[in-house]
């Protein structure tokens, strides 16, 4: 009896370990064949050389989104034309910045490319883990010449430019990534649930609030009015708060005499969270707390929510493609909505881009993979797979409005808010801190920890102007 | 009324543990049920649904689950062949010999299951990074022997320690050499607890999730972390994550089907045996 | 290891002794060493942590100085480590607590039932164990939404609507010590069934004969018996609990607020997040302590629990 159990485990291990292997065999295509049918490299004018680093090995740090899927699939494509070896890793994006900011702190060079958001780069390029990409861009023997950098949105491109002067805003100094894909934040509301109900799709800050008030538990319990992130971490701050908080005409930070001193306490500061309050309370999702991008966007798309006010693109994914959700389909956008007084939307930006480790030892080679996967021809591609392309010849493109407009209001939204879009928070090297302290405050101001909204605020801003009193700014 | 109090006392024994069976298990089958829900229907349905296949042939065909698997496989099943063939000698060591320290040392290498992983991961990145065993095989499996080889050795050291020396004695009377002796009369004893701390090992290591997501990634990248990925992208595809979490959860389950009776008998930790 | 010499050896022997005093010395370290030398690999990490919580060291700089007791000062003198620290204390209190107070149960219905039903549930109860917790911890999170989840809509029925779970500051402590509890319960319970079954028949039906009620057996008879293994239990289960990061993180990040942020979750926070690495390794040396400590005198008590209980079975069984 015993050996019969002995042997059916080993064979079942035989079995299980041959079936491994067999389906690994399968599944890997031994060539990648895929032929490059739209992207032609461009003949070499002068020096430039797709396959001057033939033979060269380049590690490249993922973060799981789409923007890294459509990379990813097309890499035996970039491998064939150039001859470079690809290795690459992708992390969930709950530990992402924890794997990558250890592997660039060990200063080995390895990633040679990694994936990055703007933010980050207020921590990462100080530390001198970036390097900077200009160098690469204005060199015509590095550069293909179809290149085309203008063609990039400036407010995209230009948010990943810093000049590493905390305070300083975005736009200025150096290059130190290029996007792969951006997101504005704005409304999505569900047309079917707007229509039955009689209601109006909300335009202002106040029709916001009597929307998604008359929409609480609109079809039973677990039902309410507008989905919105609130977990303890900075993203809950980025998307709708921090848009509209600019929109409120609010500033984050102010220096004053060389010093960062934070202004979430100011009268516009306190108005927009107070509002922010009680749309949760009375509008928001149940377990607001709860709320990471993910179950914002799966309520919205399961027809839990009526509205979401965050990234363009979250809310786009649960309406294309078709059956992507239960309310794919009836998905619409609107500009960000407006409080009294202002006249357009100061839409936050979000920039999954790509930034080179300064410590890489193939920088060269690293920079012909950054140029293919920002580049023109492979971004057409992408943009027709994820929405939000960075480029001005894709988004205005035949084939991205095709599909991308199918979405209704999408496009035209988009189109609203980015001339006035950029990063509305102050770059500091305390950001991740800082904002994780105002989602916490946040998240006890909702639960009424606090007795009013102004208090909160005042103490948000004692604490977070206390961090950085250590914080020089140059002249 | 004895029967009868007897047959409340039955009753109320059976209700109770239903009760944790249903919290105990209902999870684990609302997570295989998912594995047969489209994306839109994990939303949107309880248990009447039109049940597909398709988050198996995503995870199973469309993904590179099955080189995680692999890589899965090969680290735990190293890290435990390893603590065993290691940490039975120890184990050994520790029960048969007086010497200095002993105590200490049998209690030093416990408290290695009972460090952060947080405080070694750090560290350990830069070593790695340094020594090349990062993002390695081996390295995981280094790694995982402060998991798997203090709970081999203090199971099996228990098992040492109430064989009598008079087994070992009448065996080598017998003509047998001390390897003989070691294989024939004493692995046998042990089997029970080397059996089942062995798969406890394996699940725990199996499970472990900060280590290789710390110490890994371009080449080898275990089911815990791969799992994970399901999640987080622009959609929340629990139905994949779930064909994935329950693939990863048969191996061990298996096992203990295998070993069911060693499996308790054998985790007595150096306690009393009967 | 020469046959001949441990032949000659063992004759020697007083032959009730099953420890053995060898005259040499060196073999038994030659045997462990290299079981040691593999886990040994920690002491350099941990070495290194100790080093580094003397320094500023910061992920985003290059060089770091020097800075004496700056972080431990720093965090003794801290409202967030009281605060981080009394979380640890009360989550480690009732996670161990119910994951011991639930396995001893289960465990004990289990033994005392005998048919189909208790076989299947012995094997199929150890289950939960299987699943990775951070992987139990996200089909908690979807079963628990108020929205969508299964645990509502069975709520629901019992006219409870939207229980806010891990989401208000009120039940947040209590949901995630509920999934621990699920996620580890299922060892205990082996351990302890593992205890039942070396349990000695005697004892107990001489006991019976007396007239001892359930409770009189359980406390003079099953618990003293039991003890090594609940200690075996409760060293596990604390020493896991009080680091715990997995569940937590997973489920809320340490909020709503401040109300799950631990000692690991905030050495995480400060490590990885804020890049003060430092300060970071001071909050987890100071849980390494902690956990040192109270492991050696958990092992201590099991061991003399385990030489009384010895000493009871073997009454037992000769009464």
């Amino acid at each position: 009896m015993k050996k019969i159990k002995i042997l059916l485990c080993i064979a079942l291990i035989a079995a299980l370990s041959l079936a491994v292997i067999a389906c690994d065999n399968n599944d890997t295509p031994a060539t990648p064949d895929a032929p490059a049918q739209d992207v032609t490299p461009p003949a070499g004018s002068g020096d430039f050389d797709w396959r001057a680093h033939a033979g060269t090995t380049l590690n490249i740090m993922f973060n799981q989104h789409p923007y890294a899927d459509t990379v990813i699939e097309r890499i035996p494509e970039f491998e064939a034309l150039t001859g470079i070896t690809v290795r690459h890793s992708v992390t969930p994006e709950e530990n992402y910045f924890d794997v990558l900011t250890l592997a660039l702190n060990a200063r080995s060079g390895n990633p040679d490319i990694f994936m990055t958001g703007a933010y980050q780069i207020w921590d990462y390029a100080p530390a001198g883990f970036i390097q900077p990409l200009e160098d690469f861009i204005n060199d015509p023997a590095r550069t293909f010449p179809g290149y085309n950098f203008a063609d990039f949105y400036e407010a995209v491109v230009g948010a990943l430019r810093w000049d590493l002067v905390p305070g300083n805003m975005v736009g200025t100094g150096s290059q130190w990534a290029l996007p792969m894909g951006f997101e504005l934040n704005n409304l999505a509301f569900n047309q079917r649930i707007f229509d039955e109900h009689g209601l109006e799709p909300p335009r202002t800050t106040e029709e916001l609030l009597t929307a998604a008030k008359a929409l609480h538990e609109f079809n039973g319990p677990g039902t309410y009015g507008v989905a919105l992130r609130g977990t303890r971490n900075w993203a809950t701050i980025h998307p709708g708060y921090m848009t509209l908080f600019a929109t409120w005409g609010a500033r984050d930070f102010e220096v004053v005499d060389g010093r960062l001193v934070s202004r979430v306490d100011s009268p516009e500061a306190i108005a927009m969270t107070d509002f922010w309050v009680e749309l949760i309370r009375y509008g928001g999702p149940p377990q607001w707390t709860t709320y990471t991008w993910y179950q914002a966007g799966a309520s919205f798309g399961a027809g839990n929510a009526a509205m979401l006010f965050d990234a363009t693109c979250n809310g786009y994914f649960q309406n294309y493609p078709a059956g992507a959700s239960a309310e794919s389909g009836n998905l619409a956008w609107l500009p960000g909505p407006l409080p009294p007084g202002a006249t357009y939307s100061r839409s936050n930006i979000w920039i999954w881009s790509m930034a080179m480790n300064a410590y890489s030892q193939n920088q060269d080679a690293a920079w012909l993979f950054m140029q293919y996967f920002t580049g023109p021809e492979f971004q057409a591609w992408a943009g027709t797979r994820n929405p939000d392309a960075p480029r001005r010849s894709v988004s205005t493109s035949a084939e991205y409005i095709g599909v991308v407009g199918a979405s209704v209001g999408y496009l035209e939204a988009l189109e609203a808010d980015l001339p006035h879009a950029t990063i509305q928070f102050t770059p500091q090297p305390e950001f991740i801190q800082t904002t994780t302290m105002w989602a916490a405050t946040l998240q006890d101001l909702v639960a009424g920890q606090y007795s009013s909204t102004e208090e909160a605020m005042r103490n948000l801003a004692e604490r977070k102007t206390a961090l950085l009193a250590n914080v020089e700014i140059p002249q | 009324m004895s029967t009868s109090k007897k047959r409340l006392g039955s009753i109320v024994r059976h209700g109770l543990l239903g009760i944790w069976a249903i919290f105990a298990l209902f999870p684990l089958i609302w997570m295989l049920i998912m594995t047969f829900k489209s994306e839109a229907d994990v939303m949107t349905t309880t248990f009447i649904f039109t049940p597909t296949l398709d988050n198996y042939r995503q995870v199973l065909l469309q993904s590179d689950y099955l080189r995680f698997f692999t890589d899965s496989v090969i680290t735990s099943v190293g890290a435990v062949l390893i603590s065993v063939l290691l940490g039975v000698p120890a184990a050994y060591a520790l029960a048969r010999y007086k010497f200095k320290y002993k105590e200490g040392l049998a209690f030093q290498i416990l408290s290695f299951r009972f460090a952060p992983e947080l405080l070694v991961v750090l560290p350990l990145f830069m070593i790695y990074q340094r020594m090349g065993l990062h993002d390695t095989y081996l390295g995981l499996i280094w790694v995982y022997q402060l998991i798997s080889m203090p709970l081999i050795i203090w199971v099996v050291r228990g098992y040492f320690e109430d064989i009598s020396v008079e087994i070992e004695h009448a065996a080598q009377v017998d003509g047998y050499n001390w390897w003989q002796v070691f294989m024939k009369t004493l692995v046998p004893l042990i089997k029970p607890g080397l059996v089942s701390s062995a798969l406890l090992a394996f699940i725990f290591v199996w499970n472990s999730f900060t280590f290789p997501l710390m110490l890994s990634g371009f080449n080898v990248s275990p089911v815990t972390v791969a799992a994970m990925r399901f999640l987080a992208s622009h959609t929340v595809q629990y139905g994949q994550m779930a064909v994935a979490a329950t693939i990863s959860a048969l191996p061990a389950v298996v096992f203990a089907l295998l070993i069911q009776k060693h499996l308790v008998r054998g985790l007595s930790f150096g306690a009393v045996k009967g | 290891m020469t046959p001949s010499q441990t032949t000659a050896e063992i004759a020697v022997i007083p032959e009730n002794i099953n420890t053995v005093q060898f005259k040499t010395r060196i073999r038994p370290y030659l045997i462990i060493a290299p079981a040691l030398l593999v886990t040994i690999g920690i002491l350099i990490p941990f070495a290194m942590s100790i080093f580094y919580s003397l320094t500023n060291f910061d992920f985003r700089r290059r060089d770091y100085d020097f800075v004496g007791l700056r972080n431990w000062i720093g965090m003794f003198t801290s409202d967030v480590f009281w605060h981080a620290l009394w979380v640890t204390i009360r989550y480690a209190f009732f996670s161990t607590g119910f994951a011991l107070l639930f396995g001893l149960g289960v465990a004990m219905l289990l033994t005392s039932i005998d048919n189909a039903f208790s076989r299947i549930l012995r094997v199929a109860l150890v289950f939960p164990l299987m699943v990775a917790p951070v992987i139990s911890t996200l089909i908690w999170n979807l079963m628990l939404n108020n929205s969508v989840g299964i645990v509502e809509r069975f709520l629901n029925l019992f006219g409870i609507f939207g229980f806010p779970w891990h989401a208000s500051h009120g039940t947040a402590m209590m949901t995630a010590v509920m999934i621990d509890v699920w996620v580890n319960t299922p060892f205990v319970i082996v351990l302890i069934m593992a205890g039942l079954q070396s349990l000695p028949k005697s004892p107990f039906e001489s006991a019976k004969i007396d007239g001892g009620s359930a409770w009189f057996n359980f406390r003079k008879l099953t618990l003293p018996i039991l003890k090594p293994y609940i200690y075996v239990a409760l060293l596990f289960r604390l020493m896991a609990s009080l680091q715990e990061f997995g569940i937590i993180f997973a489920l809320t990040s340490g909020g709503p607020g401040n109300t799950l942020m631990n000692l690991s979750l905030s050495a995480h926070q400060r490590g990885f997040r804020f890049f003060e690495v430092g300060i970071s390794l001071t909050y987890i040396l100071f849980l390494w302590v902690v956990i040192f400590i109270l492991a050696k005198q958990i092992v201590k008590r099991w061991q003399i629990a385990q030489r009384t209980a010895t000493g009871r079975m073997a009454d037992g069984s000769e009464g």
